[in-house]
């Protein structure tokens, strides 16, 4: 446990995981906050999805999608910072030398990713629902809809699902770290592997749903908010069910999971 | 002193032979890097509570052998045994009673030294947290502890590097080029701080390129050249065997002194001398500055400077192919210039060891 607590405590006090949560806080909350003050009340298709965005409960699952969709993307970033620094400035090497495992080190820094993917989840949940509220009045909708029960009683099971899912993400981008060694090659590789997968998906629909960054969009679905379609440029994919999505989100993580683990165990560390 | 093959009565190591009572051993340690071969069969035999200095040229095969000894690179063949005990892959516990610094010290760089030190402590074996405070102490960075080190200068990450090696109070400490980026103040307290470790009976493994430094402070040397051990021992055992005699005639006698001691130094062709300041350079035993002065006395050559000592720069120069001079005693040395039209300038000016 005290290699998971040190890892949780070095992402506490990582300038890059502060900056990560505020970028997407920062344009989770000017998106909708400008939506609001630009949703004028006149009556086009264009501000009535402007209003839509303020609009509660529908909100809170707007607000996740987010999350989820470029939420995603910052966590393979995340990711593969994390993992690239530990080949990158030789910490994994010390730790190595001092008789630590390498699959335990690695496995155990990626746990406290997935917690500090979490802490930053509900904090930017929590911003985005108070940005929400503001471009509401802004707009003029009004806010009855934040005490929907049903939507209420759904929220932790849908949080817990974007968790997973953007965990899912982050693990793709640790892995591709972890295997290029490097910060920068696994930043540029994983978001290379975002945006193809979002590109494949016009080509390649009936594949590309299964594909990691799909099927944790497609997990985020509930029965009750009834989404259909999934892809980071915005649903070109028809979605999985998300039941099934869920699973394979977690096929995936536990996909990548094992090829950091065997790549670790087996890379001579040279840097 | 044990070569490439032999055994050091005086420390009880062997080559290729029994390991008893050594802190680290390794035998017919090999590693390849694709088509090239890192160690080609590395033999050491490094006694405990010994500073044990590990010397080579550039792409020797130093660092691969630190890198194997902390299984951060799997070998290609042979074996290791650290403090008495077999170390393969997936021993890793064997190293929660080593130390290590492998090349340059590595840290979180947006963390301070303190929690450096607290992060790293957390991997591999426990240590007691009052333990970083004392290490940070000894090593003297107690005031900039708290200090992000990102902004600490070289020699300050080289010393927390020392200090995360010695962070398990280990038996054996393995440090590769400790003195990188210490002042001359931080290179003297390094050297007394291992000479102390030494003297409780840990093991320090030094490897290095700074001959000078290691003369001062190993007990025991390893030379290896092209992947393989070309001489380990004693340093005094070494050195007594390298000397050199250093020799001040008028300029306008250096031919003749040449020619005179030529039959002392048994080797020809004779080298050349730096004539403007009519110094010699006799490769011979240090301790036959006497027969240098008498026969060069007995030809009516008479020495206005004598220096004797030995050196373990011109020991390792010859051993690893930096010299071009015949090995062995009695070969003269320039004191400028090339030395048998090979490169002997790094030498140039220099003085011999006393």
């Amino acid at each position: 446990m005290r290699l998971f607590f040190s890892g949780f405590r070095k992402l506490t006090r990582r300038p890059a995981s502060w900056v990560t949560l505020g970028l997407l806080v920062g344009l989770l909350a000017l998106i909708i906050v400008a939506v609001g003050a630009t949703a004028n009340g006149a009556n086009t298709a264009r501000d009535a999805a402007a209003r839509n965005l303020v609009t509660f409960p529908g909100a809170y699952g707007r607000i996740l999608e987010f999350i989820t969709g470029l939420g995603g993307l910052f966590a393979v970033i995340y990711g593969a910072a994390i993992a690239g620094s530990e080949w990158g400035w030789g910490t994994l090497k010390s730790a190595v030398a001092r008789g630590e495992s390498r699959v335990r080190y690695m496995l155990l820094s990626f746990a406290s990713v997935a917690v500090m993917i979490g802490v930053g989840i509900v904090i930017t949940f929590v911003v985005g629902v108070v940005a929400a509220i503001v471009g509401a009045h802004l707009a003029n909708v009004s806010t009855s809809g934040l005490g929907d029960s049903p939507t209420l009683t759904d929220l932790p099971e849908r949080l817990a699902r974007s968790w997973f899912a953007v965990v899912e993400e982050g693990a793709l981008g640790f892995t591709i770290a972890t295997l290029a060694r490097s910060q920068l090659a696994g930043i540029g590789a994983g978001i290379a592997f975002y945006f193809g997968e979002s590109f494949a998906s016009i080509f390649l629909p009936d594949i590309v749903k299964y594909m990691p960054f799909s099927v944790a969009n497609a997990a985020l679905t509930t029965t009750s908010s009834g989404a259909t379609t999934s892809g980071g440029f915005g649903g070109a994919v028809s979605a999985l069910p998300a039941d099934q999505a869920l699973v394979l989100v977690g096929v995936w993580l536990v996909g990548a999971l094992i090829v950091t683990a065997l790549f670790s165990d087996r890379a001579e560390i040279t840097g | 002193m044990t070569g490439a093959g032999g055994t050091s009565g005086a420390t009880g190591m062997s080559r290729a032979g029994g390991t008893d009572g050594l802190a680290l051993a390794t035998r017919g340690l090999r590693k390849n890097y694709g088509d090239r071969r890192a160690l080609d069969g590395l033999d050491l035999s490094v006694p405990t509570g010994v500073v044990y200095g590990f010397l080579g040229p550039n792409g020797a095969g130093k660092t691969t052998t630190m890198r194997l000894l902390t299984g951060l690179v799997h070998s290609d063949g042979g074996t290791v045994e650290l403090l008495g005990k077999p170390f393969k892959r997936g021993d890793r516990r064997r190293l929660f009673e080593v130390g290590a610094l492998v090349e340059s010290p590595t840290f979180y760089p947006f963390l301070s030294g303190r929690a450096n030190l607290r992060e790293l402590a957390a991997s591999g074996a426990p240590v007691p947290a009052k333990r970083i405070d004392e290490l940070l102490d000894l090593m003297g960075l107690g005031d900039r502890a708290n200090d992000k080190v990102q902004g600490y200068s070289m020699g300050m990450k080289q010393r927390l590097g020392i200090a995360g090696a010695l962070l398990s109070d280990p038996k054996l400490l393995l440090l590769d080029e400790p003195a990188n980026g210490l002042d001359p103040a931080g290179i003297v307290a390094m050297r007394d701080t291992l000479k102390t470790l030494a003297s409780l009976g840990k093991t320090v493994f030094i490897s290095s390129h700074l001959l000078a430094e290691v003369q001062v402070m190993a007990d025991v040397v390893g030379i290896i050249a092209a992947g393989k051990l070309v001489r380990e021992g004693p340093l005094k055992e070494l050195l007594s065997l390298e000397g050199v005699v250093k020799v001040r005639v008028r300029p306008n006698l250096v031919d003749a002194a040449i020619k005179t001691l030529a039959p002392l130094a048994k080797a020809e062709p004779l080298a050349e001398t730096d004539r403007d300041e009519g110094w010699l350079s006799v490769h011979v035993a240090a301790d036959r500055a006497e027969d240098v002065n008498q026969t060069l006395a007995g030809a009516g050559i008479f020495a206005s400077g004598l220096e004797s000592g030995a050196d373990l720069e011109m020991l390792f120069l010859d051993l690893t192919g930096g010299n071009g001079s015949p090995n062995g005693e009695g070969t003269f040395v320039g004191l400028a210039g090339p030395i048998d039209g090979q490169d002997g300038g790094a030498r140039a000016g220099k003085g011999t060891a006393a």
